[in-house]
């Protein structure tokens, strides 16, 4: 068999007929959705994902799960660094009142969905936590709604920066509880000070340092498209892999280093960034796997209580945007349509409850249930809402010749 | 048909007002952006002088002053005007600037405003609808009667190449450095009712050929004529349509004093006969206009002379001097005088792009130009 050394012992490339089957099913079923149902294509990868999960048919196991769970993390990165390029912070600064509308619906959110747990006897900080969680919005999916639309206005405009916004409190609204909830179990006081400081100015440091890296590296390189789409693709990957190894917030982390990108460069060195075909690739695993990794049958053991609370977060939004509609110079109506834009329900929310869940069991089974079977039922109804809200506020790009 | 006769509605000779289409743009990739709609509905809750309206397109807008008769209050209302639209542009996040094209805007991407004459020209016109998203400035020049609008707008036919370059800001299109200084007037010779006006002089016989146009259904109302310079008898004005949106009111501003001071001169001196010869020469001369700039040379119809169009400019700007300062406008004869030695916009543009390498920074910069912002020297 010398001279056959060539050949491998082991069956090579064993990761990628399960790519090869999400992608095509992914493929199939986003066209399908678009074509017949004119719904949004992610529906049809989130519908692919949870078919294939561990869950359902059980052709993705866990362990693909895991052999696809660096390019999860990839995605993500892309995702979150994508939003914080595409928000503009200085406009925050031109007109306040849209800082006013994204505190206000955040914070009412909060507030309405807290009520609700503890209504469910939730204990405070715990439920709180949870509000906390639901504050967000998921950035992948208003991102990816917006893509698909090539939506252009106030409305797409305003529901990015609010969900970059709404997605930044969350994170660090959980990290100082959790801090608290630490202090309850371990009773050490320095956690709560210092870890959620570490965890927001940690983050936003690496955010600083990789934006000048990365604008260093654009004014060597010069305003070549393909030259800087790899050069982000790197910096993105070593930026979600140093945030999580130095325990930091990959979301933070990222959305900053976006933000910071567009933030400080100004000569234009970035030239407009288009994700186009790998982005596409990125966003189908991410819903997919999202999905997969979702336990449906969660969603009929908490399903009254997760559409209440649904409700409520979805109120407090609106109630948000509507008090600083006019403040900001958005009609009623288009502000309704943006509160809506708000709803879905982030994916990393998913991460924080198992998150919370594991470090702290006294977030329980039941309020795991409660959140999850929330998140279940966003993951189809966000997408289409953002759609909904998208395409009547007259903001979709006409219908593109094939 | 005497119920479908236009008839001219005199107004104060001389008299002046400008419209101006105005690029919304997006902040981030400087590229057109759909935002007419909504800032039109944060400006309409503002006080502000003048008029804000919706264009074809989404991503345009077009403001228009009151009637004038001093450079000057010209001038002021159009600061004020701009200060609205920059103040609610601000607010929405969106950027505003002048310029006749914009650099690198894909015509495909562009949607038809949604109103019922705009749907009717998008439909009539197909892709030249889209490709229309270009970028004038208009000057309205008041006239006591039918007559005298039909005399003073063939009069003026010698003169537009000097309009057409001192105003040029459109050197970009479609991404490409088009080497025309005004590539907008490309898009609008397209169209087939562009061009000049039929040489009649007599209120009367226009009326004869606009009635005999409509009855052949070729068109329903003087809109659907795209001349270089048309009557515009429900104003009682003539209007002057070749010039590129500069990239400043200012300017703006002093290409329309510029046009009135031509016109008092015209009017008082009659310096040429106004024969169909003027129109001899006249599409060579526009071309060279369009595509040389101020170096454009021009053939004179009258006595075949052939000059720069710099030239052309600097020798009326002597003669045009007693009337200017007579009309008060003696400003903007100057600022005419400083394009011809600094060069007009589309030069400014191509030295912005040279320095920068981007377009979209190229965008940006207009948007500051308009705003009236300087640049950090970092």
């Amino acid at each position: 068999m010398r001279e056959l050394f060539f050949l491998p012992d082991i069956p090579p490339a064993a990761q990628l007929p399960w790519y090869a089957l999400l992608l095509l099913g992914a493929a199939i079923a986003g066209e399908a959705i678009e074509r017949w149902l004119r719904l949004p294509r992610l529906l049809g990868w989130i519908a692919v994902g949870a078919a294939l999960g561990p869950h359902a048919l059980g052709a993705l196991g866990e362990r693909s799960l895991a052999a696809l769970a660096p390019l999860l993390d990839l995605a993500i990165g892309m995702v979150l660094f994508e939003l914080g390029q595409r928000v503009d912070l200085t406009w925050v600064w031109r007109n306040p009142s849209v800082l006013g509308a994204s505190v206000a619906e955040s914070a009412l959110s909060f507030g309405l969905m807290y009520a609700v747990l503890a209504a469910l006897e939730a204990p405070p900080l715990v439920a709180a936590a949870a509000a906390a969680i639901g504050m967000a919005t998921a950035p992948a999916v208003v991102l990816a709604v917006t893509r698909d639309l090539r939506s252009q206005g106030q409305v797409t405009e305003r529901a990015l920066l609010l969900t970059a916004l709404n997605s930044a409190y969350a994170v660090i609204a959980v990290g100082v509880l959790l801090a608290w909830l630490a202090r309850e179990y371990h009773g050490d006081w320095r956690a709560i000070v210092l870890h959620p400081l570490y965890l927001i100015f940690g983050s936003l440091a690496l955010a600083a340092v990789f934006a000048r890296a990365t604008l260093g590296l654009l004014a060597l390189l010069g305003r070549r498209r393909e030259a800087q789409f790899l050069c982000v693709l790197a910096l993105v990957m070593i930026a979600v892999w140093a945030a999580a190894s130095l325990k930091l917030s990959v979301l933070l982390a990222l959305l900053g280093y976006g933000a910071a990108t567009r933030l400080l460069d100004r000569r234009r060195l970035f030239v407009s960034l288009e994700f186009g075909r790998l982005g596409t690739i990125l966003l189908i695993l991410l819903f997919a796997l999202t999905a997969a990794s979702l336990d449906w049958r969660l969603l009929a053991a908490g399903v009254f209580a997760g559409a209440v609370l649904l409700a409520a977060r979805l109120a407090g939004k609106i109630v948000g945007v509507l008090a600083f509609a006019r403040l900001s110079g958005l009609p009623v109506r288009k502000a309704s349509l943006l509160a809506l834009a708000l709803a879905p329900m982030s994916g990393i929310a998913i991460v924080l409850t198992h998150e919370t869940a594991r470090l702290y069991p006294q977030f329980g089974a039941s309020l795991a249930a409660v959140m999850l079977s929330a998140i279940a039922l966003m993951e189809l109804l966000g997408p289409l809402l953002a759609h909904f809200a998208l395409v009547r506020a007259g903001e979709a790009a006409a219908e593109a010749p094939a | 048909m005497t119920a479908e006769r236009l008839s001219f509605a005199a107004s104060a000779p001389l008299t002046m007002g400008v419209e101006l289409e105005l690029q919304l743009v997006h902040r981030r990739d400087c590229d057109l952006t759909r935002a007419a709609s909504d800032l039109l509905a944060l400006v309409a809750r503002a006080r502000h002088p003048g008029e804000i309206k919706p264009e074809i397109t989404e991503s345009m807008i077009e403001v228009s002053t009151g009637v004038h008769t001093r450079h000057r209050e010209l001038l002021a209302e159009l600061e004020a005007i701009r200060a609205a639209l920059v103040a609610a542009a601000e607010r929405l996040n969106v950027g505003v600037c002048g310029g006749g094209a914009h650099p690198f805007q894909r015509w495909s991407e562009r949607r038809i405003t949604d109103n019922p004459r705009m749907r009717h020209v998008s439909q009539l016109y197909g892709y030249l609808a889209k490709q229309f998203t270009v970028f004038g400035q208009h000057v309205h020049l008041g006239c006591p009667d039918g007559d005298t609008a039909l005399w003073l707008l063939h009069a003026f036919a010698r003169y537009l190449p000097q309009l057409i370059a001192l105003s040029a800001a459109s050197p970009f299109y479609q991404g490409v450095d088009t080497a025309f200084d005004s590539s907008r007037l490309n898009a609008v010779f397209a169209f087939p009712l562009s061009g000049r006006a039929p040489f009649v002089l007599r209120w009367d016989a226009f009326n004869d050929y606009f009635a005999r146009m409509r009855r052949a259904g070729i068109v329903e109302s003087m809109k659907d004529f795209y001349w270089d310079i048309r009557p515009k008898p429900e104003y009682g004005t003539i209007e002057i349509r070749v010039c590129d949106t500069p990239l400043t009111v200012a300017r703006a501003a002093a290409l329309a004093a510029y046009a009135q001071a031509l016109a008092r001169w015209l009017l008082a001196e009659r310096p040429d006969p106004v024969t169909e010869d003027v129109y001899l020469a006249y599409t060579y001369n526009r071309f060279q206009a369009c595509r040389f700039g101020l170096d454009g040379e021009i053939v004179d119809p009258l006595t075949g002379e052939r000059r720069a169009i710099r030239e052309d400019v600097l020798a009326t700007i002597e003669r045009l001097a007693p009337h200017a300062r007579e009309l008060g406008s003696r400003d903007a004869l100057d600022e005419i005088a400083a394009v011809l030695r600094e060069g007009n916009d589309a030069r400014w543009m191509r030295a912005r792009h040279a320095d920068s390498g981007s377009l979209a920074d190229l965008v940006w910069q207009q948007v500051e130009r308009l705003r009236g912002v300087k640049r950090p020297p970092w």
